[in-house]
């Protein structure tokens, strides 16, 4: 295997810091988020979950998609063209994973989203396999790993002294220079994916149970909070607005910017004229369940939802989506 | 296929060529385009098509393509929120966005040689205007042609100014009725629904073509089953909130269906089988 050093990582790290915009898990007032660093210092390599996924980093919660002028009658729009390349170093395998599903839409549904394929050309994904599973986890259930290399451009894993490192792809490959890496005898050992199997019912399944009484039941729970599309790293409703940013004689500067929404919200579907076809909460939690386990695999291939369990643990009514799966397996059997 | 190139979410530059009310409240914008793009865009426009209108600085929302004979695109607005407040401030000559045209549209080379009902309910008549008019300049090729058109109140009937054209085309008849009249108004009061019970259009060789408000549409289908008509003969278009146009930002979704690129027309038969309704 290939091998590095702590002391070795942390110098590629810094000389990385230097050349790319690096993002990496940190302590934030005793919050563990990935964000933006300037150099190895204060980067953790020893962490549980961090508490929000990297989506924010690939389809940011706030993005400018077009730089608008008006002068008199002449307008230009001007897209926003990120320059620098990005590395996503520390990232959890259901990060990656999460980044996958939103890739299958994004990307590999014609038209392709111009704003997402700039920021996912311009970004490495580094990932730090997981030693164990964390409370609420269960991506083993929903096609993931602890160590899953799938999704990742390289992965390292924990081992005496230092990381094994595995080179998933060419763009992977092409990060490791200025890295000292040793060849080691040996393979690392495979984390501990040792969570229960959550049953994944297939679309078939979800659909007989479209009318069942447990959307009621959840739905009746829900505040409609909208933490569990916030934390998820798969969910990609968006919303389009304008926003003037200054105003001077015979120019117009605004900006046209996307940001995340949750199809959980009370007016997610309300149209112009106050029609809202899906008024209710147990509607409203219904389709978001439906979405990652029918609707998102029927339409587009993958599953919506990566196993993360950040949705559960935010929830502050404790809706269990592993609750809701289970229902849902255990009623379409009978 | 909507946007700009490589980047579907960039609107076309557009100016307003004019702008007239056709109703209270509801103003027709049209639109050139000001880039040879969009002007390629505009000229492969299909009649229930939808687009994008930005008024830049406010934002941008969908509108079902009410397009006349002309060159240009054209918007029927009703001011309802913050975005089509800001088109109605809007003045000839001034910079607009489309993106679009996008979504499906009726099959009207399908149709040919069949009798065409329309029911247009309220500013739902805006994607039917091109129906109608792609019927009269092509009198020929299809049947007969029966217009309902209805409104909440005589002020919100939209094209008016167009009522003489439809009453005097050969093969058809149009028939107009209000929620609620007032003292100017002489004709039919009630709904389209008892208005298409009194009229009773035959059923053979007929397509039914509905657009109007979900409540509508959902009587409209219910009173046209039981006159007789089949799911495979009833087209509607359904509207839904939506953020993109292009099947990505979700908002539009019944069910695994989206109302943006499955739609926004459907067969009845079709919205039979959505695991979610529309209404």
């Amino acid at each position: 295997m290939k091998f590095v050093t702590q002391d070795a990582l942390r110098v590629w790290l810094d000389q990385l810091a230097q050349e790319v915009d690096l993002v990496a898990p940190r302590d934030v007032e005793g919050h563990v988020l990935y964000r933006p660093v300037a150099s190895s210092a204060g980067v953790l390599f020893e962490y549980q979950r961090p508490e929000m996924s990297a989506k924010d980093y690939l389809f940011p919660a706030t993005e400018v998609l077009l730089q608008i002028e008006q002068r008199g009658k002449e307008m230009t729009l001007e897209e926003i063209v990120p320059e620098r390349k990005q590395v996503l170093f520390g990232l959890r395998p259901c990060d990656a994973h999460g980044a996958a599903v939103i890739d299958a839409l994004f990307l590999q549904q014609e038209p392709v989203d111009a704003a997402y394929r700039r920021q996912r050309e311009r970004t490495t994904m580094v990932g730090l396999a997981c030693p164990r599973m964390w409370e609420g986890c269960f991506c083993t259930s929903v096609g993931g790993a602890p160590d899953a290399a799938d999704h990742l451009d390289l992965l390292l894993r924990e081992v005496d002294g230092g990381y094994a490192v595995q080179v998933v792809t060419e763009k992977g490959a092409a990060l490791l220079a200025g890295l000292e890496l040793q060849e080691k005898k040996g393979e690392p050992p495979p984390s501990q994916a040792d969570g229960e199997i959550v049953p994944v019912a297939p679309p078939q399944a979800w659909r007989t149970l479209f009318e069942d009484e447990m959307w009621q039941r959840h739905g009746e729970r829900c505040l409609s909070c909208r933490i569990c599309t916030y934390v998820c790293p798969a969910c990609r409703c968006f919303d389009v607005v304008d926003r003037v940013t200054s105003v001077q004689p015979g120019l117009t500067c605004s900006e046209r910017i996307r940001v995340w929404d949750a199809c959980t919200s009370t007016n997610y579907r309300r149209a112009a004229g106050g029609h809202n076809s899906r008024p209710t909460k147990p509607g409203r939690i219904r389709n978001r369940f439906f979405c990652k386990f029918c609707y998102y695999p029927e339409d587009f291939g993958p599953l919506g939802c990566v196993g993360c369990g950040r949705c559960i643990v935010s929830c502050p009514v404790d809706i269990d989506i592993t609750e809701v799966m289970r229902g849902v397996a255990e009623r379409s059997d009978g | 296929m909507s946007g700009n190139g490589s980047n579907p979410m960039r609107p076309f530059i557009g100016r307003l060529a004019g702008i007239r009310d056709v109703a209270t409240g509801i103003r027709l914008f049209q639109v050139e385009m000001a880039e040879t793009e969009g002007q390629a865009a505009a000229a492969g426009y299909r009649p229930g098509q939808f687009a994008f209108l930005s008024a830049f600085g406010a934002g941008e929302a969908p509108f079902g393509l009410a397009s006349g004979r002309g060159p240009y695109l054209e918007f029927a607005v009703s001011a309802l929120g913050h975005v089509t407040h800001t088109l109605h401030g809007l003045e000839v000559g001034d910079p607009v966005g489309v993106r679009g045209p996008l979504g499906n549209w009726f099959p009207m080379e399908e149709i040919k040689g069949r009798n065409v009902v329309i029911l247009g309910g309220g500013i739902g008549g805006a994607p039917l205007r091109p129906v109608i008019h792609t019927i009269l300049d092509n009198r020929d090729d299809y049947g007969h042609l029966t217009i309902l058109w209805a409104a909440r109140s005589p002020d919100l009937l939209v094209f008016t100014d167009e009522f003489d054209e439809w009453r005097a085309a050969p093969d058809t008849e149009f028939h107009v009725t209000v929620d609620r009249g007032d003292e100017n108004w002489s004709g039919n009061v009630g709904l389209i629904t008892q208005l298409l019970e009194q009229v009773a259009p035959q059923i053979d060789n007929t397509v039914t073509i509905t657009c109007g408000p979900p409540i509508m549409i959902h009587f409209a289908f219910l009173t046209q089953q039981k006159l007789g008509f089949t799911p495979q003969q009833m087209l509607t278009t359904l509207e839904a909130r939506m953020h993109c146009g292009i099947g990505k930002c979700g908002r539009c979704n019944m069910g695994e269906k989206f109302v943006c690129i499955d739609g926004p027309v459907f067969w009845q038969y079709e919205i039979k089988e959505f695991l979610e309704g529309f209404l």
